[in-house]
Order: C-alpha cells, then structure tokens, then sequence
C-alpha cells in the first residue's frame, strides 16, 4: 500500500491541485456557459506544443503562449461579433491543425504526443507541479478579489454592466484563467478529456447547493473523489489513468443526472 | 415646474437597415409615472435600452437628468424583463438583491450593503424569501426580488421592462400597488395594456414613433376592468393625433 502511494505521490498532489482549479474554472465555466469555449481553447492549443516541438522550446510555455493568445483572440470575439460560433469552431479547428502540421515538419517521431492528447497522470513531473501551485493560486485570488463582480455577470450580464462592473475585463480575465488552468492539466487530462473534467463535478455541484461557494467547494471535493477512485480503478485493472478518471466521471453524471433539478 | 428626468431628443434607431425607432422627441419630469405599451416589435424594449445607456442612437440624443445615459447609470434601477436568466445558478436572492449596490470599484459589500438589503426586502415583504434559492421562487416572488434589486441601489430613476411578464394575477396586483407607493421617476414598459388601470400619469404608445397621451380619461372604459388591446390603441393613436 505505501509502496502504491509513494508511486502516486505526485499523482495525487497534482489531482489536489488540478481539484481546486476544477472547484473555481470549472463552476465559472459552468455558470457562464463557457465550455464551448475551453473546449475551443483546450483543441486549439495543440497548436502551441506543435509549434514548441518544431522550435525546440518547452511544451509548457509554448502551449501556454498559443492558449493565452487564443483566449484573448476568443474573448475579443465573443465581445465583438455577433456570429461569434463560427469563428470559434474555425479557431478550434486552425490551432489543432497548426499543431499538426508543425509536429509533421519536425524530423524524427514524437512518441509524447498521446499523452498531450490523453494525458498521464502518473506521469506529472514535479516542474509541473510547480506550475500548477501557480495557476491555482492565481484562480484563488481572481475569485476571491471578484466573487461579486463575477455572479452578478455570470446571472445577468446586461445588470452587471448598468452597475458599472467591467463586463469586458472580467470575461477576459476568466478565459484567460481558463487558458491557464487547460495548460496545466494537459500533462494530467490532456486535451481532449480535460472539458469532460471541469464540467462534470461543477454540474452535479451545482444540483445540489444553494450557493455558488458550496457548488465550488462541492467541485472540488467531487473532483479530488473522482480522481482518487480513477486512480485507484487504473492501479487495480493496471489501466490508463486518464481515461479511468473521466470513466468515473461520466458514471457520477449518469448516476446524479436525474437527482436534485429543481 | 419639475425638472426634466428624461429627455429625448429626435431619437431614431435602426437595426442594420430598419428603423425601430423614428424621430421621436419626449420629456419626462421628475417623478412622473410613465407607461410605455405598444404591440411586439414597436420598439419599447428597444427605447428602454436606449434611456439605460445600452444601446447607443442612431440619430438624435437622449439626456438622463442633464447628462448622456452612461454617466447616470447609477441614479437609475433596473428591472430587466425575466427571460433571459441563468436560473440553474445556485444563488439566494439575497445575493441577487446585494447585486444592486455593486459599483465599478466595490469589489465587497459594507454593513450599510446589508442595511440596504433588510430595509428593502422588509419594504417589499420578502424577508423570509432572502435565503431561498432564486430557482424555487414563484414567478411574481422572483419579479419581487428583481424589483428589489433594482430598488436597493437607491434610484432616482427607476426603468421596469415588462414587470408582470409571467407572474399571477394576484402578484400583478400587488407589483403595481407597490410601484404605485414609490416615490421617484418611473418608467414601465408593459405588455400588460392595463397597466394604465394603475395610476400611472402618462402613457407612451410606441409602434416605431412615439404617440404621447396626457390625459388617462380616455373615451372608452375598461371592461370588467380590462381594456380591449385593439380598441385602447386606437383610441390612443386617435386622441394622439387630435
């Protein structure tokens, strides 16, 4: 048993962290209705470890480069344009395909390449640990300076911008945040299954509190049992971790789908 | 002579290439009660946006109390018509309600906030609603809570789109008697035609220009206490005319 914990020591540090990111970006991507959006994000910034395989740059800052641009590029245009959708499928599509291509014309094969997609879990290094502490203490203070700001946008925007609260700035920020926060679980989740991630546990939260504090402490504690029990599954079966975490998830959906809507 | 509120100056807006609103030109004084009704797509909703600083003209200016919407948004409370909320979002109206005394750079409330709050929801009967989630209030509670948040912030000009929109006609009653009472300059918009049953002192009919009518005794009466949609808005846009 100690055996099993020191091997998922930092597996379940980095689930602890990924957790509290989950309980914060994933209830504000709820209650905004931005997942189309991260999700937009999350595909698009393959394009970013494309382009830092071919200039030999670390995949962390180039992924997080390309995903900060795209978030601001995504806010620019949600602001801006009305037929803002069109334009994010387009984002979506252009980022994975500069990935892509960027990964062809780098000579020799990229074996690492899956788990970007699909992520490891077992696999997080410490550096990345360290990121993610950053990252999470980013969102602590982000939420707990706006907490105000950002229900009264995320409930009725049009209210929030008669108060005064700066709408622009803070859809911003959040899909900045949102960048930020897909970046750091990709060696994790990875790119694909990281939506299915930070959406499940904020909406089954969601059903069963009454404020948005309880639904983001409920995130996370959801969020850091589900990625327990996923691991504990993948150490048992010897499977992949990942997939076990997000199998477990769409369980608990299935489970809670028709519990507590109002 | 009171001050003039709201004044609207050869306003004209227009959708891409259709004007929804066409010169229109209109006072309205400090502490006046105004209703504006009109048909689906006449352009009510359109001009409420517009006086609240959301929409900017295409022609023409609009002055709240002397100066453009944008630098008087905090004299105004909003009643927003009760569509388009995100009811999923597990809020209180408490929360809902302190949503009103947020400011630019008020990232956290103060005990005069909470003040506020009590004297408000005790105003408006709703204290023991303050804890309870939005998503299990009654339509005319949530249109109670919505008014509330718009009266917290201490207007002086108070804008209601559609207040009664999908609420019972007991809280209908009781939503315009409570208008009735508040003493400030008041805007409503109403599909309800009725509304002008309810004391108002002028009624605005909109169908893309504006048609003011001063005088509330109009020819025809209500009957069983209800006006006849088709029959009021003739007599409006003939009393208007004459």
């Amino acid at each position: 048993m100690l055996e099993a914990l020191s091997f998922f020591s930092n597996s379940l540090i980095a689930s602890a962290l990924l957790s509290v990111a989950v309980a914060i970006i994933g209830s504000l991507m709820l209650v905004n209705r931005y997942n189309y959006l991260a999700a937009a994000i999350a595909h698009g910034s393959y394009g970013g470890i494309g382009l830092a395989i071919y200039f030999g740059l670390p995949i962390l800052l180039g992924a997080t480069l390309f995903a900060l641009i795209l978030a601001l590029v995504l806010a620019y245009i949600t602001l801006k344009e009305s037929r803002h959708d069109i334009l994010i499928s387009l984002l979506w599509a252009v980022g994975m395909s500069v990935g892509i291509i960027f990964v062809d014309l780098t000579p020799g094969y990229h074996t690492d390449l899956l788990a970007y997609l699909f992520g490891d879990i077992l696999m997080v290094p410490s550096t990345d640990l360290i990121y993610m502490g950053a990252v999470d203490l980013l969102l602590v203070l982000f939420i707990t300076l706006f907490y105000h700001h950002l229900l009264a946008i995320a409930y009725d925007r049009e209210f929030a911008i008669l108060r005064g609260v700066r709408v622009g700035f803070l859809h911003t920020t959040t899909l900045l945040m949102v960048a930020l926060t897909i970046v750091m679980s990709i060696r994790s989740i990875g790119l694909i299954l990281v939506i299915a991630l930070f959406s499940v546990p904020p909406y089954i939260a969601e059903k069963f509190t009454s404020s948005f504090r309880s639904m983001m402490m409920l995130s996370g504690i959801i969020a850091l049992g589900l990625f327990v029990l996923g691991l504990w599954i993948a150490y048992l079966f010897d499977i992949s971790a990942s997939a076990s975490i997000i199998l477990c998830a769409g369980a608990l959906f299935l489970i809670t789908y028709h519990k507590g809507r109002r | 002579m009171p001050s003039v509120a709201v004044d609207i100056r050869h306003l004209s807006f227009r959708y891409d290439e259709e004007y929804v609103l066409e010169d229109i030109t209109a006072q309205i004084y400090d502490r006046e009660y105004i209703a504006i009704i009109g048909p689906n797509g006449g352009g009510k909703s359109t001009l409420l946006k517009l006086i609240l600083g959301l929409l900017r003209p295409t022609k023409g200016e609009i002055l709240i109390y002397g100066q453009p919407p944008e630098k008087k948004r905090t004299i105004i409370g909003y009643l927003p018509q009760n569509i388009n909320f995100n009811l999923d979002i597990p809020l209180t109206a408490k929360t809902i309600i302190l949503q009103g005394r947020l400011s630019r750079n008020k990232l956290f409330y103060d005990p005069q906030d909470y003040e506020a709050l009590e004297s408000v929801a005790h105003k408006l009967k709703i204290s023991h609603l303050l804890h309870t989630k939005i998503s299990h209030l009654s339509g005319g509670e949530r249109q109670k809570v919505l008014l509330a948040r718009a009266l917290v912030t201490e207007p002086k000009l108070l804008v209601l789109d559609e207040p009664t929109a999908s609420v019972d006609l007991g809280a209908q009653k009781e939503i315009y008697a409570i208008l009735k009472e508040l003493d400030m300059t008041k805007i409503v918009v109403s599909h309800d035609i009725n509304i002008i049953l309810e004391g108002v002192d002028r009624v605005f009919y909109i169908n893309r220009k504006l048609f003011i009518h001063d005088n509330i005794e109009l020819k025809i009466t209500p009957r069983e206490g209800h006006f006849c949609e088709m029959e009021l808005f003739e007599e409006l846009k003939r009393s208007c005319d004459a």
